[in-house]
């Protein structure tokens, strides 16, 4: 059945998506990591002679799916229903500036 | 078999781009009265039949893209490295954060555009659409110059 649960999944999951990211760029760590080399998934941060270069990017949407849909999940339909229609989209508009402002880095 | 996906990865991406342009152009502007130059006719389509096709392009697009990217990473990231093109390499990880934000949009895209269109949720179908319009293109040409970069930086 629709229900506003999912503009908070949708909130949630771009502010929990930005926040994996920023964590794994802080503290150099993932909830998992994938060695295409290898083939396989690691907790570990595998040497990259050994193992290659690694992928975080399905770490982080795994980690924002799970997360949000445990946000749409525990949030009442009632307080759901009273979140305003700007939040839907102001929330990933600015997410969308927050990344062109932090990945400028790449372009000095 | 990377080349069948990557143009899949295109034609679903080429699809996509058809499907979310006429949307967004469709919320622009409501028309007072039927148009008669190209821009009102691209405008005036029945743009809720657009949103489930948008929802599984788009879902099926990032899947894809999701499968292809060990090949970027291993093969394509290094080249760029190589040869010092620091913002092939960025744009490319604006693309993978900006789909993964729009891809969490696919829900309240899909609710926002359920019948009956409530006119309080007017603002919200245009700018979820926009959003997507945006993160669409720009994936496109950016998956695009980045399969091009040796033909584009010899």
């Amino acid at each position: 059945m629709p229900s506003a649960r999912m503009n908070v999944f949708s909130i949630v999951f771009g502010v929990a998506y930005m926040g994996l990211f920023f964590w794994s760029e802080r503290y150099h760590t993932a909830l998992f990591r994938y060695y295409p080399v290898l083939k396989s998934f690691s907790r570990e941060d595998l040497p990259l002679e050994e193992a290659g270069p690694a992928i975080l990017w399905y770490s982080w949407l795994f980690g924002a799916a799970v997360i949000s849909s445990v946000a749409a999940l525990i949030v009442p339909r009632s307080m759901a229903e009273r979140i305003g229609q700007v939040w839907v989209w102001g929330v990933p508009a600015a997410l969308l500036i927050v990344i062109i402002v932090y990945e400028r880095r790449w372009f000095y | 078999m990377i080349q069948v996906l990557l143009v899949l990865h295109v034609l679903v991406g080429a699809a996509l781009l058809g499907a979310i342009t006429h949307q967004s152009f469709s919320v622009a502007r409501r028309p007072t009265a039927p148009g008669r130059s190209f821009v009102d006719r691209f405008r005036g389509v029945n743009s809720p039949t657009f949103t489930n096709v948008t929802v599984l392009l788009f879902f099926a697009n990032v899947v894809l893209g999701g499968l292809l990217y060990p090949q970027y990473r291993v093969e394509v990231r290094p080249t760029l490295e190589d040869l010092q093109l620091r913002a092939a390499n960025g744009v490319f990880e604006t693309k993978e954060h900006f789909a993964a934000v729009a891809f969490g949009l696919l829900p309240a895209y899909w609710l926002a555009w359920r019948p009956p269109l409530l006119p309080a949720r007017a603002d919200t179908r245009k700018y979820l659409t926009w959003i997507l319009a945006f993160v669409a293109w720009w994936s496109f040409v950016v998956g695009e110059l980045l399969n091009n970069i040796k033909g584009l930086f010899p």
